[in-house]
């Protein structure tokens, strides 16, 4: 108890409270901005924190974080301009209910259950650590497959289009993860002898460009929508509270979903939101509503999404092992400041640890009135005349891929080419969102494959008598086959009610 | 940009099959059971698939339905056919990032960003009223959250940003 | 009437404006730095070049009052990065850290640069590969390990650290050829950094991680693997308890990454010989040497004209090495 007081005390300084109020509204405004990303902006903090105790620097940086992730989704909803490849999941859902002129309900889902979400995975933290580090540790290449594949399934059920053409976009975006020397054999592929390209596609360039270019090309040719009036929604989180007792359920799910997946080093965040997205549809009662402003997946990615970048730190704090990238430059910062991640750090320097955790909870109860500022101020871009938008979001494309890629000229044309071709994917009812997945999970596709077999001198054995490899190869395959077994289902049901 | 299903299937096969041709001839690695050509070929070879079952519009219902369901609820002025020109605008963003990144090492960021900006919304249909304000402060903003805020350096050219 | 004279005086005003441009550089060059300055980062934020970069563009900021800018342009391997500082305008406003692949990536035929092809300004740091094991592993230290690798059939055994062909691959491939064997005697598993390596040696998929010492620390602070030697000449005060392999084995082999701040070639002198006196006051910094101690960072430094002779010996080495792995090309 006497740490648990310590903590409070370490906490409640003033330099402590002022940097978390600061990195609150960079967070929420480097997330918003559309082309820049949450580990951008938690890279740019490292420097501030040489100046700040140690408290505080974690603190700057577990504030930061949290909100970007959160403002990342607010371009998504109004715009269908997602900030992260987390929020590609579910934008055309978010989006699909501000045309319904819901803007600030699905906006408060982000906010509520991203900071509901958020405390889960800290209590999971706070309890259950070692439980879960030890999982992570289970983890070697051959569960990292499975765990990819399932992951790339999710594409068919993101979609309200063919399957097909959902599986072709995100073999589409596999193949462009093949560009560049960064496979594991070390060899040059499709590179043209360009040094560019011996670099690889980065994701956030082919986000920006397939979809925020992408919706300014479309928005050009299409007559502007009519105005949606500015329904006064009364509190947003009245209607949250609603939705809270009506799908226990799927925020349940989506938490425990979240925090397996983020203590998995290399899946994280962004592979969370997508399964808890596609989960969501595939045990729903109402599926075929998805897709068009149904509120049932946005909770279930959004429970996910922030519960797996708090759980993401167990493996960073036991183990040094980064789950993502802004894991990876927290790790940086603890070591800079004396908190060496390890089993110790939870022994020795308990009251900083309970600190951690008083940071996490107080970081996301705090994210709900600055959210909903945010939201207020945010949802009057749909108001604004599209002709100062559109130009406006068109530069930020530009100049935010130029910085994310290290000021670099070619992530410019990178977007003008995704723009184009995500603009004619989508005029043909190819899924773009599928592409990013692809873009995303190839790389850990291929990498886990061609290093396991390394491992097992070429045998595939391993890859199912492990005990959670089996597990997951058989969700792999049920998740494979269940659209073959519904159709026949469905089938042998018709010909039943003919014969009758 | 509208294209039948044989079209962008027939593309994406013939894309699949030249990845397939491309990732066969690298070279294996050393000590290495499956070299870097397996991923190419495999996803070539899904892709070669896929648009095979394209061209001969396997899944096509779950479009019409989608479609359907776009139709049901959009109004109908959104619906309503737009002259044919104007699907020849689309081109004009990626035109624009074309011209900011040959552009904006010389002339520098804040007169190529006010160009984009100027062009784009006359082409959206503002007034100048609109355009030219907008020009000239949406680039400074930007400006200064990227230098201020990000600390990220942006082509100063011939206008360098004045602090 | 009255137009006009508005007119010609916005004229005139454009006009002076022009003059003051074309004067800018000129300007800029007597009183050098006017304007912030860009370093470039070839690697990706978070990680320890990430913060070695960070950490100097602090410290350089300090001394020379204009901000730093660390920009992380990655990919390639450190390609894309390398070739940014190398083809950026040599006005001593654009500045980089150059990494130890600049000395192999040329060998392996992925890009015309070599350390040659910059102004060398200062060597900041060095780490020499460790080999860790799992401490759960039969291997209890490093003689137990060497013996039960000249023991294993080839390929048997299976290491890891970085991607195929990276410096701790070359590290790996250099003990074993000081031990007498075949470069590929022990099985190398590509690997996106040293941390996922580290993460699958306590998993159990591993033999061992030849990355260096601070990169596997919290896995060995954590009781789930233990360093058994590094490849260097001497210990590291940082790990006091780890041996190098000469006074194990007897092996004179050591090797290490390391990271310097270069130029684009054609860079003044006299900016060159500022830079490198304000990277020496850096180094030499309480806050450089807590920083480095912190992460357990090695620190080595040599001036500009050092660092070029540091630069082209690693990079015979490593051709050596490479050659005798079969990873250089030609």
């Amino acid at each position: 108890m006497d740490t648990v007081i310590k903590a409070f005390g370490l906490v409640f300084q003033f330099d402590v409270m002022i940097a978390i109020v600061a990195s609150a509204f960079y967070g929420l405004t480097v997330g918003a901005l559309p082309g820049l990303s949450a580990t951008m902006a938690t890279a740019l903090l490292v420097p501030v924190t040489f100046y700040l105790s140690p408290i505080a620097a974690v603190a700057t940086i577990i504030t930061a974080s949290a909100m970007a992730i959160f403002s990342g989704d607010i371009p998504g909803c109004l715009l269908r301009i997602p900030g992260t490849p987390a929020s590609a999941a579910y934008t055309d859902e978010a989006y699909a209910m501000t045309r319904k002129g819901q803007a600030e309900t699905a906006l408060g889902i982000c906010l509520w259950f991203s900071a509901l979400g958020g405390i889960a995975g800290t209590l999971s933290l706070m309890l259950i650590a070692p439980l879960l580090a030890e999982m992570a540790l289970s983890f070697s290449t051959y569960e990292n497959f499975w765990l990819a594949m399932l992951g790339l399934m999710c594409s068919t059920l993101v979609a309200r289009s063919s399957p097909i053409k959902a599986i072709a976009a995100m073999l589409l975006g596999l193949l462009i993860t093949c560009i560049g020397i960064d496979n594991p054999g070390g060899v040059a592929r499709f590179t043209f002898g360009s040094t560019d390209l011996l670099g690889g596609i980065e994701p956030i360039p082919a986000l920006v460009g397939v979809f925020a270019l992408a919706e300014v090309m479309r928005a050009l040719t299409e007559r502007e929508p009519p105005k949606i009036e500015n329904r006064k929604l009364g509190s947003i989180l009245k209607g949250q509270w609603e939705l809270t007792k009506q799908y226990p359920k799927q925020q349940t799910r989506g938490n425990i979903v979240g925090i397996i997946i983020g203590v998995l080093p290399g899946a994280g965040a962004d592979m969370a939101a997508w399964v808890s997205y596609a989960m969501a549809k595939r045990f729903s009662k109402t599926p075929e509503k998805f897709g068009t402003g149904h509120p049932e997946g946005l909770i279930e990615a959004g429970a996910s999404n922030n519960a797996s970048l708090a759980s993401g730190w167990v493996p960073a704090l036991l183990f040094g092992i980064p789950g993502d990238t802004i894991t990876a430059i927290a790790i940086g910062v603890l070591y800079m400041k004396g908190l060496n991640p390890g089993p110790t750090l939870f022994t020795t320097q308990a009251e900083s640890m309970y600190a951690l955790y008083i940071i996490f909870i107080l970081g996301n109860i705090i994210m709900i009135p600055f959210g909903i500022v945010m939201i207020r101020l945010a949802s009057r871009v749909v108001g604004a005349p599209r002709s100062a938008v559109m130009p406006v979001i068109m530069v930020f494309c530009a100049v935010g891929a130029f910085a994310t890629a290290g000021n670099n000229l070619f992530a410019v044309w990178c977007v003008a080419f995704f723009g184009l071709f995500g603009y004619a994917m989508e005029k043909n009812g190819y899924p773009v969102a599928a592409m990013v997945l692809g873009i995303v999970m190839g790389t850990m596709v291929e990498q886990s494959f061609v290093t396991s077999l390394i491992k097992s001198d070429g045998s595939v054995l391993p890859f199912f008598d492990r005990p959670v490899s089996s597990v997951l190869a058989a969700m792999t395959f049920a998740a494979l086959l269940w659209p073959v077994f519904t159709w026949t289902r469905d089938w042998l049901k018709g010909r039943r009610v003919v014969a009758a | 940009m509208q294209l039948s299903d044989r079209i962008t299937g027939s593309a994406l096969a013939v894309l699949g099959a030249s990845a397939f041709l491309y990732g066969s001839k690298l070279p294996p690695v050393p000590g290495q059971q499956v070299g870097p050509s397996a991923f190419p070929m495999v996803v070539g070879a899904g892709l070669v698939l896929c648009g095979g079952l394209i061209i001969f519009g396997i899944g096509r219902h779950f479009e019409e339905v989608a479609e359907a369901d776009v139709v049901a609820h959009a109004t109908a002025e959104e619906l309503a056919p737009l002259p044919a020109w104007r699907n020849w605008l689309a081109l004009l963003p990626p035109a624009l990032l074309a011209f900011y990144a040959l552009a904006s090492e010389t002339l520098g960021f804040l007169p190529s960003a006010a160009i984009m900006v100027l062009v784009a919304s006359l082409a959206f249909g503002a007034k100048p009223k609109l355009a030219v304000p907008l020009a000239i402060i949406a680039p400074f903003v930007i400006n200064l959250i990227f230098l201020k805020l990000l600390r990220v350096p942006l082509p100063g050219g011939l206008l360098p940003f004045p602090w | 009437m009255n137009t006009v004279i508005n007119r010609r005086g916005v004229l005139k005003g454009a006009a002076a404006g022009a003059v003051t441009l074309i004067a800018a550089p000129a300007i800029a060059q007597a009183t050098w730095p006017s304007r912030p300055l860009t370093m470039i980062c070839p690697w990706g934020a978070g990680g320890g070049t990430d913060a070695t970069a960070r950490i100097v563009a602090q410290l350089l900021e300090k001394d020379l009052g204009q901000p730093v800018n660390v920009v992380n342009r990655t990919g390639g391997s450190g390609v894309v990065g390398h070739s940014a500082i190398a083809t950026a305008a040599p006005d001593g406003y654009n500045i980089g850290m150059l990494t130890v692949e600049i000395a192999m990536m040329h060998h392996q035929g992925l890009t015309d640069l070599t350390p040659a092809s910059y102004v060398p300004l200062a060597l900041m740091n060095e780490d020499p590969p460790g080999v860790q094991v799992s401490a759960s592993g039969p291997y209890k230290d490093i003689k137990a390990l060497a013996e039960a690798i000249k023991a294993a059939p080839p390929g048997k055994l299976k290491a890891s650290g970085t991607g195929q062909g990276g410096i701790w691959h070359l590290a790996l491939i250099g003990w074993l050829v000081a031990m007498g064997l075949k470069p590929d005697h022990v099985a190398w598993v590509p690997s996106n950094g040293a941390a996922p390596a580290m993460q699958d040696l306590a998993a159990g998929g591993l033999d061992m991680v030849t990355c260096s010492v601070p990169e596997g620390r919290a896995m060995i602070d954590a009781g789930k693997a233990k360093s058994i030697a590094i490849m260097a000449t001497e210990r590291n005060p940082q790990f006091k308890d780890v041996p190098t392999l000469n006074e194990t084995l007897g092996l004179h082999y050591s090797v290490g990454a390391w990271r310097g701040i270069g130029a684009p070639k054609g860079l003044p002198a006299e900016i060159a010989a500022k830079l490198t006196a304000a990277l020496k006051k850096a180094y030499d910094s309480k806050d450089y040497k807590d920083f480095m101690n912190s992460r357990g960072f090695g620190m080595k430094f040599a001036d500009g004209p050092g660092f070029g002779t540091f630069m082209a010996e690693s990079d015979k080495s490593m051709a050596s090495a490479m050659k005798a792995a079969g990873l250089a090309k030609g």
